[in-house]
């Protein structure tokens, strides 16, 4: 009698639990933690724009985020041998991206902006890049960005796994190229003698990279699910809001 | 020049003291199957045991002839590109596997430079009071050749304590990838690595300490 109630608890319990493990099962997103302020790291924690709306993804969805943070070049290493669901560091939307993986809605509308040491009055624009070095992070769109340019050539491109502010305010590097908001951001908040060179040059839409996968895709729609519930009660705009001051969420 | 900001500093020591366990931890279990694997070899090498012999020397070139960050890229990114179940390698293992077989390749070859530079008279004085080959090597060659190698292989230990910071390219948060993260937040680059480094610079410290402990013990026996 008692075996048999023990046993039928055991079935009960496993039956009860099996799709609760399924939604136990953390969402691993993966992100550098060293590109202020979208994912960036203060007294041992992880914040930024990226991880706010992670988690707001995560809490629509039902489900825990589990951050795997390494170098930006790792991350689609990571990607790609399955280690990582998704990445959440400011990934834009490529035709070369596009082909190996599938994309969520975009949910940051960017621009690429060139970024001098202060009181530099050579470099005023993206146009004045000819003949000149410049730091851009090491497997970005910002790299690609530069080599499509007329004069590419005739332009330097230094890559940085991070650091490339410094060393532009050091002026090891005539500039960096970077996205316009978090580069403001760090004009803005950060010790460091920069400022923004002319206007931003190529528009850029940022979205979540998933498996193009049967799997991966699911995911993908269950993410676009939540992204635009955010966006409809705005708390997408609130989280940009609280970072940049301005809505960076909208085209 | 910027003052120097000894408060943010000071904030950081704790936290970074959080990621010293792992850094540790790595280098730890690094160095036991290191040291493991490199006594086999050594052996290996020393009794030229066929097929074994040339595969041992192999792997020791190969892994001494590559840098270490090109090993740790091949076992984590690598590997699960050829067969997806290897997947299941997390940042930590491959990079004790990579630690592992690097520093086993450097190892070995002190271990047995050691083993061959006992000298050959207490082979044949050991031999001629009828020990075994078992006895001569536990009783006579290994504790000569274990106070030979000591130095060098404290060496390997420490290199590879600081071998670890590499792990965080594996996306393995380590004292090395802690301080990334942090400067990178507060864009104060010297504070946060010098912080990393004087608390490297204090492990090793330690160890040395323990490497001179260590080899005035195994001295004793020639200080008459």
């Amino acid at each position: 009698m008692k075996t048999l109630l023990i046993n039928t608890l055991l079935v009960i319990s496993l039956f009860a639990s099996a799709p609760l493990f399924a939604q136990d099962e953390p969402l691993r997103v993966g992100m550098s933690g060293q590109y202020f302020p979208f994912t960036f790291v203060e007294q041992d924690e992880l914040k930024g724009f990226e991880v706010d709306v992670m988690n707001a993804v995560g809490k629509e969805m039902g489900r825990d985020i589990q951050y795997e943070t390494a170098n930006f070049s790792g991350l689609f290493g990571m990607l790609q041998s399955g280690r990582i669901d998704t990445v959440a560091n400011q990934i834009t939307i490529t035709d070369e991206r596009k082909k190996a993986y599938v994309f969520s809605d975009p949910y940051v509308y960017d621009g690429a902006q060139v970024v001098t040491k202060k009181g530099n009055t050579e470099v005023r624009g993206v146009e004045d890049l000819k003949g000149k070095t410049v730091a851009v992070n090491l497997g970005s769109n910002f790299e690609a960005l530069l080599k499509d340019l007329p004069y590419a050539d005739q332009i330097t491109i230094k890559t940085y796994e991070s650091n490339l502010e410094r060393d532009t305010a050091l002026g090891r590097v005539d500039a960096f190229v970077m996205d316009r908001v978090s580069a403001s951001q760090i004009i803005k908040e950060k010790p460091l003698p920069l400022e923004l060179a002319g206007h931003t040059f190529s528009q850029i839409t940022n979205a979540y990279p998933f498996h193009d996968t049967e799997a991966g895709r699911a995911l993908r729609d269950e993410v676009n699910k939540a992204l635009t519930t955010l966006r409809d009660n705005g708390t997408l705009a609130s989280i940009s809001e609280k970072w940049f001051g301005t809505d960076i969420t909208q085209p | 020049m910027d003052v120097l900001n000894v408060e943010y500093m000071l904030g950081l020591v704790p936290v970074l003291l959080r990621y010293l366990p792992l850094t540790l931890q790595l280098a730890g279990i690094g160095m036991v199957l290191a040291l493991i694997l490199a006594c086999l070899f050594a052996v290996v090498r020393v009794l030229r045991i066929p097929v074994l012999n040339q595969l041992t020397i192999v792997f020791i070139s190969f892994f001494r002839g590559t840098p270490l960050l090109v090993q740790l890229f091949l076992f984590y990114y690598g590997l699960p590109q050829l067969f997806s179940a290897l997947t299941v390698i997390d940042g930590v293992t491959a990079t004790v596997m990579g630690l592992t077989m690097h520093f086993s390749a450097y190892m070995a070859e002190s271990i047995r430079a050691a083993i061959v530079g006992v000298d050959r008279s207490q082979t044949e004085a050991a031999l001629s009071i009828g020990m075994t080959n078992g006895q001569l090597m536990r009783r006579i060659v290994l504790p000569q050749a274990t106070r030979v190698a000591l130095p060098t292989l404290m060496n390997y230990f420490i290199d590879m304590i600081k071998a670890t910071s590499l792990a965080f390219t594996l996306g393995v948060t380590e004292l090395m990838g802690a301080t990334q993260k942090e400067a990178a937040g507060s864009f104060l680059y010297f504070e946060a690595f010098i912080v990393a480094a004087i608390m490297y610079w204090i492990v090793v410290e330690l160890l040395s300490k323990l490497q001179n402990y260590l080899e005035i013990r195994l001295n004793k026996a020639y200080n008459r």
